[in-house]
């Protein structure tokens, strides 16, 4: 049976032509190659290249960039490209967030011209790949105190430190690095093969298994200057990229709502107990009823929210709310949809289990669900929370 | 000269249809797509265009939904859009003469379409169109290549591949074949949606649409399936043969 994406008010209408037709491209390509492949890739802990590259010619890599080979398309298309691809699995999306939002859009805002020219055009087609180093082993929520530095010895920078939690880090063809340089905060591109550097692959995750995750190690690593973001200084630039990929976030944990919610409504329509499919008992209905609440409530706030980043009329705390509300619901959709499969739930014929797996690092990650309560305190108050210094 | 390529949109093939008072409920029905076997079509005139042979006119015919298939059409390359603008329900001459018209003023001698529609199966458009235009046609093929005036089509016999040469102008009527289907993306659906439309009525094309010699006089759900039945054991043997006997008189 097609796919009906859950839509209760209508949020299709919204769109436009563009936006629709490039959702039921991704719609299309996910059900045709993603669907049918994710178990296996999970059970392999693999990202399959021919991912990479089918991602790169639908051309929706740093969707909502002008310029330099980018697609330059609407905020909200970028949101339902995420939700199609996190309707079919968090580590897809994982991987066109990192390569989009932190690797390609720091490049693209704080970049030189040549820095541009020489990696966004490729990054946009997927020949490149890019990954993005902020957290430490030492250093998540905290970012500020990192410990990777970088020196300036003249003629090139020389890089020390390690980075972890790395989406993409092992296939990257380059890494956009925040370290310390004279105790402030700036961005370098590293490649693939530079002196020094490294990125071994993590294992053993019980989530987004199909999507890499590394380690990123500099041991004197030696780069060039001219591969340093002129344009931004301290924590403004790794921000700056997290809200973008957060944004995507909040689209693409509706997307794996509506996985899970489709699941379990036709698991309970075909599923038979004590004479009755269990749709029709009351305690399921309820179960159901409040999925749909709370997906409609999502989709509201992620539309809201991509047409203010359309209109530039954003605050960071906007973002935080509806990526926290967004994996907040969508996990909790993952486990209730867990329970209405009953024991089948836990099996990969089904997608719930996987969903609600990867969900763990989706409300993690780009900021924890504690972190984006602390960034709305602190708006609320006007008190930061976060360090207990002054 | 162009390739004409015609594209009915379809319930997608994935589909529920509803039935609401003997008719297909039009409403129910969520998701509305190119024709498959259209879609072969277009592929390959989207390759014969890429060959060198001349653009590639989409042609569709049906409600303003049906606009949508000829946008599709364009992502992938097509480059002409022609929309015969039609709320009636129309017979298959009707179709043809519509088509036939648009085929005709769009100047083109190549027109490709799939063996039958996913909803009407009636397989009769491209035959039907070829006879009105006075063109040669030659049906389920699965891929056509041109070399001067002359195009040589390549379809399933019934002993293996047959190679069929035929002179322009001429109708391809496609079947399923290994061509795979291009996505479209993002740069493609950008374009597409600039494309112009030219939309057509039935009046500019000088077909009267209310002059219909068939009519549908209802629609039905197919019966519903029986649920099968399940035998175990050796000792179900006699039982088994004894239902294919009496009851599926297959033995």
């Amino acid at each position: 049976m097609a796919y009906e994406a859950l839509d209760f008010y209508d949020i299709d209408s919204l769109l436009t032509e563009e936006e629709r037709m490039v959702r039921d491209m991704v719609r299309d390509w996910v059900e045709e190659r993603i669907l049918p492949n994710i178990e296996d890739a999970c059970r392999d802990g693999v990202f399959p290249d021919e991912w990479r590259a089918e991602i790169g010619e639908m051309g929706i890599l740093g969707a909502p960039l002008k310029g330099y080979g980018c697609p330059g398309l609407s905020y909200i298309a970028y949101g339902l490209i995420c939700q199609e691809l996190e309707r079919g699995d968090s580590g897809v999306r994982s991987f066109a967030s990192v390569q989009g939002s932190l690797a390609m859009y720091p490049i693209w805002d704080f970049g030189s011209e040549e820095q541009k020219e020489k990696y966004l055009p490729g990054m946009a087609k997927g020949d490149l790949v890019g990954c993005f180093g902020l957290t430490e082993p030492d250093y998540g929520s905290n970012p500020g105190d990192m410990i990777t530095r970088a020196e300036d010895k003249g003629d090139h920078f020389l890089l020390n430190g390690a980075k972890m939690w790395i989406t993409n880090g092992t296939i990257a063809d380059l890494a956009v690095v925040w370290a310390k340089l004279e105790g402030e905060i700036r961005g370098f591109i590293v490649e693939k093969g530079d002196e020094g550097f490294s990125a071994p692959e993590m294992k053993g995750k019980h989530s987004l298994k199909a999507s890499v995750t590394s380690e990123l190690v500099f041991q004197d690593c030696k780069i060039p200057k001219d591969r340093m973001l002129p344009d931004v200084k301290g924590l403004k630039g790794p921000f700056s990229c997290l809200n973008n990929a957060r944004y995507g976030i909040s689209w693409g944990a509706v997307g794996a709502a509506q996985s899970c919610f489709n699941s379990a409504r036709e698991y309970a329509l075909s599923r038979i107990q004590f004479g009755h499919p269990i749709a029709s008992f009351q305690l399921v209905q309820n179960k159901l009823s409040w999925m749909l609440r709370e997906i409609t409530k999502g989709q509201l706030l992620a539309y809201h929210i991509g047409k203010k980043k359309d209109d530039g009329s954003w605050i960071p705390e906007q973002i935080s709310l509806a990526k926290m509300n967004n994996v907040d619901m969508a996990l909790e959709i993952a486990r209730m949809s867990r329970d209405i499969h009953g024991a089948n739930g836990i099996l990969d014929e089904y997608p719930v289990m996987r969903h609600m797996a990867n969900l763990e690092s989706v409300k993690t990650y780009e900021g924890t669900h504690d972190i984006h309560n602390l960034i709305l305190g602190r708006h609320i108050t006007g008190i930061q929370s976060f360090t207990r210094e002054p | 000269m162009g390739i004409a390529v015609l594209l009915k949109q379809v319930p997608d093939t994935t589909a529920k249809i509803g039935i609401s008072g003997g008719r297909v409920d039009e409403s129910s029905i969520t998701k509305w797509s190119i024709s498959p076997y259209d879609e072969y079509a277009l592929e390959n005139a989207v390759k014969l265009k890429e060959s060198g042979y001349g653009d590639v006119v989409a042609i569709t015919c049906g409600p303003a939904r049906a606009a949508k298939c000829l946008t599709e059409a364009a992502a992938v390359g097509a480059d002409r859009l022609i929309h015969i603008l039609t709320e009636s329900s129309l017979d298959s001459i009707q179709v043809q003469s519509l088509l036939s018209a648009a085929v005709k003023e769009a100047e083109c001698d190549v027109v490709m379409c799939g063996k039958q529609a996913a909803d009407t199966n009636s397989g009769s458009t491209g035959p039907g169109l070829a006879s009105s235009l006075g063109f040669s046609c030659v049906g389920g093929v699965t891929g056509v290549s041109m070399d001067g005036g002359v195009a040589s089509a390549t379809r399933l016999g019934p002993s293996g591949l047959e190679e069929v040469e035929v002179g322009v102008p001429c109708v391809f009527t496609f079947d399923k074949g290994d061509s795979e289907l291009r996505r479209p993306n993002v740069r493609g659906i950008m374009m597409a949606k600039k494309k112009p439309i030219d939309s057509l009525t039935p009046d500019d094309l000088g077909v009267d649409e209310s002059n219909s010699r068939v009519s549908i006089t209802s629609h039905s759900s197919p019966p519903e399936k029986q649920p099968g039945q399940k035998f175990v054991g050796s000792e179900s043997v006699p039982e088994v043969v004894n239902k294919l006997r009496e009851e599926a008189n297959v033995i």
